[in-house]
């Protein structure tokens, strides 16, 4: 299924969105299958898949290690193409990674090569809306929604401007910080920035990412009005601590099992 | 303040950093008008850094080449030991205006740190500097002067332990406090601002090649040269010189010979790093590639957008040279004009001779001596073995 209608669909049925995410590792490539059927058994509404670079400035120590790791056993690009295909069977796909992997591969080939590997979706954590133009034409002309990113301190016109330019879903970041929850960081207030969004895209399903890694988090989320959650360094945790994907169902199905509030907006 | 570089430059950032980046932005723009600050840089530029700092004639490298005139910008001579402080006094003075009381860097050869360690404590803001552990070991007395200067010295321990995990740290800690924390970024890379603001405050010394050439020796000189690793030093001194007819010359550092060095001008290809799309030395995936070099300060996989355009429409002719020869020109240096060059400028150096060689004795050629050679001893005995 396509990212965009899974959002839509969980959000029209007012069931909170969990967006877990996962690395992309040629080691790990067997295990992949079974993690993503845990993940979506799990309740988990769409999958982030990630491909390594070797310098992920939005990255905290979690992630950045797991990505050198990822890349010293020589995952390549090729590595993520047939982890799109084995992924996008069971939960739609948004590949997360850094621009200059993409651009290197060339925008319009890139995107075509994901889109045939079954991803829906591409989030690029260091692509500014001023820098996004060409990527946005690309990302169009290949049916893969370019998904934004908005930040705390942002301005309102400029947020506007970000979530009508977004695809797929906008990617609110939670905090000012970096990945993972238990680096330094501060936790802003999400309602107001939530709610200027909404008024500037009324349809676009918002997720918030960086630093969630627990229901209370799901929950503080929801209750500012997000439609969903992105959950990346808590599940990495778990996985590097050895979870099965039997433990992995359950953490994620208590995380979901979170009540969606009813929109401020809507 | 251009934003791009014929297709070069831009910010690619993680939003987080967008609104200090308009502030940095707007704070230059206003600072670069006011009467006021241009005076107080004015001020502590000469009374704090010393400059001007003189152009020197070198006789006896002269007649080693047995061509052109050598001469040396001497930024070696500045107030800590290299151009760096330039940019650092600049910098320091914006982030005052802004209101910032923290500054973080990141230094390679801990000619920037020591330089921001400095302003500093000149200014009153707490200072931490992050440096990669490779640095620290190969670079240590810079490492004690930050120390004793008042500021941290935080070790990077991840990827390849030199400047280019330090710069990735370094914009970690300022998505993370980017509201008390100016980020003084010590090269001319980056997202925009960065790249135009830096360029701005080294272009003293190519502003004072100009004057000093013509004042004298009553004309431009016919080449003048500079090493480039990310290129601050180098845009500071080609800027004031790209409207002249003056010949430009940018050396990299090759590394060992046989390898790519860390040349991204010559070597790499075109992509993206730190915020900016510039050359980049890269594999076939997009991976940012470990790069080599003697010189700590050179040893970065990027360079400054502005360096990649002026490659591309060849107004700068841009060349590598291998650490081996670099040390060569150390010690002649050394030993023919009694000046402890770094190893950075060393590389200038080799090259300028080898031009000075193919031209007339009627000539000149300007290098920028960008920084004095006190911090590499460890580096250069164990090189002579």
């Amino acid at each position: 299924m396509d990212l965009a209608e899974a959002l839509r669909a969980a959000r029209a049925a007012r069931r909170p969105a969990i967006v877990p995410y996962l690395m992309v590792d040629r080691t790990q490539s067997r295990r992949l299958s079974a993690r993503v059927r845990a993940l979506r058994d799990g309740g988990a509404t769409a999958l982030e898949l990630g491909f390594p670079f070797s310098d992920p400035i939005a990255d905290g120590p979690v992630l950045a290690t797991s990505a050198q790791r990822a890349l010293d056993h020589g995952t390549r690009w090729a590595d993520l193409l047939a982890a799109c295909r084995t992924a996008s069977q069971i939960l739609p796909v948004a590949v997360m990674t850094y621009a200059n992997p993409v651009w290197r591969h060339g925008l319009p080939k890139a995107l075509e090569g994901l889109r045939a590997a079954g991803a829906s979706g591409l989030i690029v954590p260091d692509l500014s809306l001023e820098e996004s133009r060409p990527w946005r034409t690309a990302a169009a002309r290949a049916r893969v929604h370019l998904v934004l990113l908005a930040a705390p301190g942002v301005s309102r016109p400029r947020l506007a401007r970000i979530a009508r330019a977004s695809r797929g879903f906008l990617y609110l970041v939670g905090r000012y910080g970096i990945t993972g929850a238990s680096v330094r960081g501060t936790s802003v207030a999400l309602a107001p920035i939530l709610r200027q969004a909404r008024s500037a895209a009324p349809t676009l399903p918002i997720l918030v990412g960086f630093g969630i890694r627990d229901r209370a988090g799901v929950a503080r989320a929801f209750a500012a009005g997000a439609d969903g959650v992105i959950v990346a360094t808590a599940l990495k945790e778990r996985l590097d601590a050895g979870a099965s994907p039997d433990s992995i169902r359950s953490w994620l199905h208590s995380l979901a099992s979170t009540r969606s509030q009813p929109s401020a907006v809507a | 303040m251009p934003r791009h570089y014929g297709p070069y430059g831009g910010s690619f950032v993680p939003e987080t950093l967008v609104p200090a980046l308009s502030e940095l932005e707007h704070a230059w723009k206003t600072a670069r008008r006011d009467p006021a600050f241009q005076r107080e840089l004015h001020r502590l530029s000469s009374t704090l850094g010393g400059r001007p700092t003189p152009l020197y004639f070198a006789r006896n490298l002269t007649r080693r080449g047995r061509g052109a005139e050598i001469w040396l910008k001497r930024e070696d001579l500045l107030h800590t030991g290299a151009h760096k402080f330039n940019n650092a006094l600049g910098q320091g003075l914006l982030a005052q205006r802004m209101g910032k009381p923290r500054l973080i860097a990141e230094t390679g050869a801990g000619q920037h740190g020591v330089a921001t360690a400095m302003i500093g404590a000149a200014l009153g803001l707490e200072t931490e500097v992050y440096m990669g552990a490779i640095d620290m070991e190969r670079q240590r007395p810079n490492v004690d002067r930050m120390r004793l200067l008042g500021a941290r010295v935080l070790p990077v321990t991840t990827g390849t332990r030199t400047l280019k995990d330090a710069i990735n740290a370094a914009l970690r800690d300022w998505i993370t406090n980017v509201r008390t924390t100016h980020y003084l970024l010590g090269s001319a890379v980056g997202p925009y601002p960065y790249p135009a603001i830096v360029a701005d405050f080294q272009s003293v010394i190519g502003r004072e090649i100009r004057a000093q050439s013509r004042r004298t020796f009553g004309r431009l000189p016919e080449l003048v040269v500079a090493c480039v690793g990310g290129g601050s030093n180098a845009i500071g001194t080609f800027r004031p010189l790209l409207g002249t007819g003056v010949e430009l010359l940018g050396v990299e550092a090759g590394g060992p010979s046989g390898s790519r060095g860390a040349a991204s001008l010559s070597a790499g290809r075109p992509g993206i790093l730190h915020g900016s799309f510039s050359y980049v030395l890269q594999d076939s995936d997009g991976q940012v590639a470990e790069t080599e070099s003697v010189s700590a300060g050179l040893d970065y996989p990027g360079v400054g957008p502005e360096h990649a355009w002026l490659r591309d429409s060849r107004r700068v002719r841009y060349l590598a040279v291998h650490d081996r020869d670099a040390l060569r020109a150390f010690h002649w240096v050394a030993e023919d004009e009694g000046i402890l060059p770094a190893l950075e400028p060393s590389h200038a150096i080799f090259a300028a001779l080898r031009e000075a060689r193919r031209r007339p004795k009627r000539s000149r050629i300007v290098v920028t001596l960008s920084g004095r050679g006190d911090k590499d001893l460890a580096v250069v005995l164990r090189g002579s073995g």
